[in-house]
């Protein structure tokens, strides 16, 4: 009887056990306080890792090394940057956001992906915590839209009544990296005379092609590149107060947009070069490939180190042949803006959610910014971008700083992930040449209208 | 004669009640049925959760619009999301694709794996060595395989370019442009599973009987005939099992697509379990994925049950 009690038990443990587990407990987010105000009192001193989440590159390798900053100030907290590649970067984090339970405590997000983890309720809400911490007026607004606020602002500038889930990590945008040696000191006025210099340049240099820029189907490689051109030529990317994809895209000013992109600039690029991104243009730089390339200023660290290039034995020598401008305007002087902010998942602890905070809090005064830039990082501080310390680091810092007046981001919806997918298989189909640009930017508004219908939100 | 009154003799003695040891006593209601139940459970158990209870609960997230991410309930939405995918003319493509793969990529390593499998069983000198090998590649992880592919296959900084390059023949682009992308994969997925056909090719060559070449030589058979009546009839119905398990491998190949090209150029190369990957991920719509799921496990299970039904009267001919 003993025995049979014995058995039965075990089984009914184990029942239970197996089913508690296929129950999972998803979806328990009580741990996560009603506001930020009870969590920064919960900060602790016991040991505890302090957990990022970004995509590989070289500003991770830094946040990782400006941790180390932190930890003087708070010796119990070792900071940790996970990462991840680059296509992996926005499943990674939302995955774990699926599960309710995060092994990063501060995910950090592409602009756009704001708007899906705020809809999801896998973010903290920072709002009050910003008003009574952050000196906003140190931000260009922008900034603060586009890395922090959902709903975003029809003007893309901060709206003091919106809320705010993230604040600035990294500032980005694109730069014109040119040969000198080549083409001259002056960089090209015009994106039309950009085009024209890349091509006398191609042409009086053997083995060399005119441009370099991201064109992969993949991530937001091809999709920066368009809308980049689009911007510029003065097109839009959607009429965000009627919710209109479907004949904003694909005005004259788009169809514009794309035919320079396919007709006039992709026969400039080296071949095969359809599925390039950050790495394969840096290389094509670098090993003298390309007379004009395109690049995120927070990648191109490596154009000017000796070790990965062939353009010279020393950072000095390299300067002599590569020169660094804002992008050219042509209809409007439009930038892309790239860049990530920080947030603080939902599904953590308290004491870590305090100590995420209280790294924000930290990460946002001068002497961090600066350390951050120092390590090459670019800074969001109206400050610290015109510091001597910001534009001294690098020789393209001071491009950054040019161009935050004139940034333009992408749509900030909970949808972003599928219309960026529409959007970069488009592009990219009509830069490889499996689609007609017209037919392929036509195809584009229509599939991202439906997406945007089908949601049905405001 | 014999005495038919004869007194039957006296009954064998009872035997005395068998009593069980003391350990055995305990467990006595452990029977051997129950036993069994008991050691088949813990099996069961995990079959059960990790596979029938996930499948069945994927069943049911088809018919909702359920997105893993959202904080919010579902709806029912009866058989929208199926009807969304078999009428979608991304799905279409994408099947297409998919078709254009399995048959290329099972068709080439078929051939290959078979002739390898033949030559090898030729009894050449230092067969072991070369068949061990044969069978490196399928030994590798598919995503390191694509890495190393990717780099030796692209057009710019590739290994194989440069020297069809140095040779005069010019770069190949063999990722980016639309036809030979999908080429390059079905080439890649080749050199890595040609040695599983090849290895089940050769089990059943080896299992057959010495004496019916023996009895063709008697008749003086030809090599041609003695392969055409004798090897390729025996190796055959074990080849289609191969082939059944590499045809259901191919058609939900997902992780040389996702290394090697992305999809691209402009989705050209996206197969089905790719674009699942898509639609449960880039967006969460885990019902409809689900759906697209259950649809892709439906074509397999009646395609397999075809090739069986045919396989089974095969072996009986």
């Amino acid at each position: 009887m003993k025995g049979r009690f014995a058995v039965s038990a075990s089984l009914m443990a184990m029942a239970a056990a197996v089913t508690l587990a296929a129950c999972g407990g998803g979806g328990d987010d009580s741990t996560a306080p009603a506001d930020t105000k009870e969590v920064e009192s919960a900060l602790s001193d016991q040991p505890m890792d302090l957990t990022f989440l970004w995509f590989e590159w070289a500003p991770a390798q830094a946040l990782e090394e400006l941790g180390k900053e932190y930890t003087k100030e708070r010796p119990n907290v070792t900071v940790k940057v996970n990462t991840v590649p680059n296509p992996q970067w926005h499943d990674a984090i939302f995955t774990q956001f699926a599960a309710r339970k995060t092994n990063f405590d501060i995910p950090v997000l592409d602009s756009q992906n704001i708007g899906e983890a705020v809809e999801n309720g896998s973010i903290l809400d920072l709002t009050d915590f910003v008003k009574e911490n952050i000196d906003t007026s140190q931000y260009d607004p922008y900034f603060l839209a586009a890395y922090g606020q959902y709903p975003q602002n029809t003007t893309g500038e901060a709206d003091p009544d919106a809320k705010t889930y993230g604040l600035p990590l990294l500032g980005d945008t694109w730069a014109m990296i040119y040969r000198k040696d080549l083409m001259g000191e002056e960089p090209p006025a015009t994106w039309e005379d950009m085009i024209a210099a890349a091509k006398k340049c191609q042409d009086e240099n053997k083995g060399m092609s005119g441009l370099a820029f991201h064109q992969a189907g993949t991530g937001d490689a091809a999709a920066v590149t368009y809308n980049t051109v689009n911007a510029i030529y003065g097109g839009e990317l959607w009429d965000q107060g009627a919710r209109k994809i479907d004949g904003v895209i694909n005005n004259e000013a788009g169809k514009k947009a794309m035919d320079v992109l396919v007709n006039q600039m992709v026969p400039l690029t080296p071949k095969g070069s359809s599925n390039w991104f950050i790495d394969e243009v840096n290389a094509a730089i670098s090993q003298g490939q390309v007379c004009v390339g395109f690049q995120w200023i927070a990648a191109m660290g490596g154009l000017i180190d000796p070790a990965s290039s062939e353009l010279g034995e020393t950072k000095e020598e390299i300067l002599e042949k590569l020169a660094f401008a804002p992008l050219p305007g042509q209809v409007t002087d439009k930038k892309p803006l790239g860049g990530m902010g920080l947030h603080v998942s939902k599904y953590i602890p308290e004491e870590k959610q305090a100590e995420a905070l209280n790294f924000i809090k930290w990460f946002q005064t001068p002497e961090a910014q600066k350390k951050w830039a120092e390590l090459g990082g670019v800074p969001a501080r109206n400050d610290v971008l015109s510091s001597p310390e910001f534009l001294e680091a690098a020789p393209f810092n001071k491009v950054f700083t040019d161009s935050v007046s004139q940034l333009k981001d992408f749509w900030n919806l909970p949808e972003y992930a599928k219309l960026l997918n529409v959007h970069s298989t488009q592009v990219n189909a009509a830069i490889s040449g499996t689609q007609e640009p017209d037919a392929a930017l036509d195809k584009l508004a229509k599939d991202e209208q439906a997406i945007l219908d089908e949601s049905g939100g405001e | 004669m014999a005495n038919t009154l004869q007194t039957p003799p006296p009954a064998a003695p009872k035997a005395e009640k068998l009593v069980a040891p003391p350990a055995a006593r305990r467990f006595a209601f452990l029977t051997d049925r129950k036993l069994a139940l008991l050691f088949i459970l813990p099996a069961l158990a995990l079959l059960i959760f990790l596979s029938i209870w996930p499948l069945i609960q994927m069943i049911g997230l088809s018919f909702t619009d359920y997105s893993a991410t959202r904080d919010v309930g579902y709806n029912i939405v009866g058989f929208d999301n199926y009807v969304d995918i078999l009428t979608s003319s991304v799905v279409h493509e994408r099947a297409l694709t998919t078709a254009i793969f399995v048959i290329g990529a099972v068709g080439l390593q078929t051939f290959l794996g078979f002739t390898i499998a033949f030559l090898i069983s030729r009894r050449i000198k230092g067969r072991g060595a070369v068949t061990t090998l044969f069978l490196i590649p399928m030994m590798l992880s598919p995503i390191v395989v694509g890495l190393f592919w990717k780099f030796m296959l692209d057009t710019q900084f590739g290994v194989i370019n440069s020297f069809s390059d140095s040779l005069g023949f010019g770069r190949i682009e063999w990722l980016t442009q639309q036809r030979l992308a999908l080429f390059s994969l079905i080439v890649v997925d080749t050199w890595q599973w040609t040695p599983f056909i090849m290895l089940i090719a050769l089990a059943g060559l080896t299992a057959v009987p010495k004496y019916l070449y023996e009895a063709a030589e008697i008749d003086r058979a030809s090599e041609w005939f003695k392969f055409r009546r004798i090897t390729f009839p025996l190796v055959w119905p074990l080849l289609l099992i191969a082939v059944m398990f590499r045809a259901i491998e191919a058609f939900r190949l997902f992780d040389l697509v996702y290394i090697l090209t992305g999809g691209g150029p402009g989705g050209t190369t996206e197969t089905l379990s790719y674009n699942v990957y898509k639609v449960a991920f880039f967006g969460f719509d885990t019902g409809r994925a689900s759906a697209y799921g259950i649809l892709m496990v439906i074509v397999v299970i009646v395609a397999a049950q075809f090739y069986l039904r045919y396989l089974n009267k095969l072996q009986e001919r």
